[in-house]
């Protein structure tokens, strides 16, 4: 008995010293962490608001888009900001995808994502959101990667392309179901 | 053993990647470019220092049959607090690195140093064989790396924290026509297994050539 309680103990301080130790270092950088991504955030959106200027946020859809920032070219509604869930090959990825009113994509940049290194993680790059730009109201947005003038371009990463596709088409449907409102 | 030979023994005669072979799925899945297998390496060369100098300090505490719970505890917390200081204060090595960097939890190199060695020898040994297994696992996921980026996609990436911060050489010829199947999965097998079949020949060359002289 003595000698199962002697290991339990250890192991038990050994748990304790390094739940102490974590979160004395999660006190330091969660601010930190907090800090870059809202930084990062308010980055992402700017950089994919085409110039417009943006309104209030508004809730999304509860399913995949995130919530909602509509873009004004003075009084007029020209477009929308979408932040959107999507899955890839590592996990969740999460996007901003700007489209106009008729639902076409304005630009595309990932905020967040555990993708595989030079292969999914290419979508952080702005040559492949570059291939969505443009897309979703005249002209189809793809649908995989065959549709593409040069599928090489997402070679071993099909999961990763699928899953931003999807996220923009979807994107581009709720916005056609907005109105222009 | 003499303490430089506990330094250097990981970089060639029982390198981690070639001739331990532990490791292999961060070894496979992030040798895509020359810039992660340096932050790879780097991250577990961190890992296994402080791991090997905790579990050395405290293999007369820990009894016999708790210790690998208990090894992995320490392996994970400091798994934990690079990831949480890279988050903080490095945010694109913690982006570029992605999923490989909770992952070094289940590295065997790391584990496997823990149980062979540092539960049986003094903190400057085990700080020694992680110093140098660190070192002998970054330049082998360097060597692969550089390998299929090369070949792969003609460029070697030496600094990648975003587009704007950016070194990648480009050589001309290669990267207009890369062997594109060295950057997949199939190339990664590929490449490590002729490196595998380099250095098992080169170990049997040098032991047929030291028993030769004897």
């Amino acid at each position: 008995m003595k000698q199962y309680l002697k290991v339990a103990f250890t192991l038990f301080a050994i748990c304790a010293v390094a739940s102490i130790l974590l979160a004395a270092i999660n006190q330091i950088t969660a601010p930190r962490i907090a800090y870059n991504t809202q930084q990062a955030t308010i980055a992402t959106l700017e950089a994919v608001s085409g110039g417009y200027e943006q309104g209030e946020q508004r809730p999304g859809n509860g399913e995949n888009v995130n919530y909602v920032v509509p873009l004004y070219d003075g009084q007029e509604i020209a477009g929308y900001i979408l932040e959107l869930t999507t899955s890839g090959y590592g996990g969740e990825i999460v996007m901003a995808t700007s489209y106009d009113t008729q639902g076409a994509v304005i630009a595309s940049k990932i905020m967040s994502d555990s993708e595989t290194p030079g292969l999914g993680k290419n979508a952080e790059e702005s040559w492949y959101m570059d291939m969505f730009t443009g897309l979703g109201s005249d002209r189809p947005l793809p649908e995989s990667k065959n549709d593409l003038a040069d599928p090489s371009l997402v070679s071993g990463a099909s999961v990763t392309f699928n899953g931003v596709s999807s996220a923009i088409r979807a994107g581009s449907e709720y916005v056609r179901s907005l109105g222009g409102r | 053993m003499s303490h430089m030979k506990e330094l250097t023994k990981g970089i060639f005669k029982e390198n981690p990647t070639f001739i331990i072979m532990l490791g292999m799925c961060p070894t496979l899945g992030v040798t895509t470019q020359v810039f992660n297998a340096f932050g790879m390496g780097a991250s577990v060369m961190f890992v296994l220092l402080g791991s090997n100098i905790f579990i050395s300090a405290l293999r007369k505490i820990i009894p016999d049959s708790i210790r690998i719970p208990a090894y992995i505890v320490v392996i994970a917390s400091f798994v934990t607090i690079v990831e949480m200081v890279l988050h903080a204060f490095v945010p694109a090595v913690f982006n570029a690195l992605g999923v490989y960097l909770p992952l070094i939890v289940v590295n065997c190199i790391i584990l496997g140093r823990a149980e062979a060695f540092a539960n049986k020898n003094t903190v400057l040994d085990s700080a020694l064989d992680a110093i140098g297994m660190g070192i002998g696992f970054t330049l082998a996921l360097s060597l692969i790396a550089a390998i299929r980026e090369i070949f792969g996609a003609g460029t070697i990436t030496l600094f990648n924290l975003s587009e704007t911060q950016r070194l990648v050489i480009t050589i001309p010829g290669l990267s207009e026509s890369p062997v594109r199947v060295l950057t997949l999965a199939a190339g990664a097998l590929l490449v490590m297994g002729y490196l595998k079949a380099f250095f098992t020949w080169k170990t049997e060359h040098r032991k047929n050539t030291e028993g030769g002289k004897a």
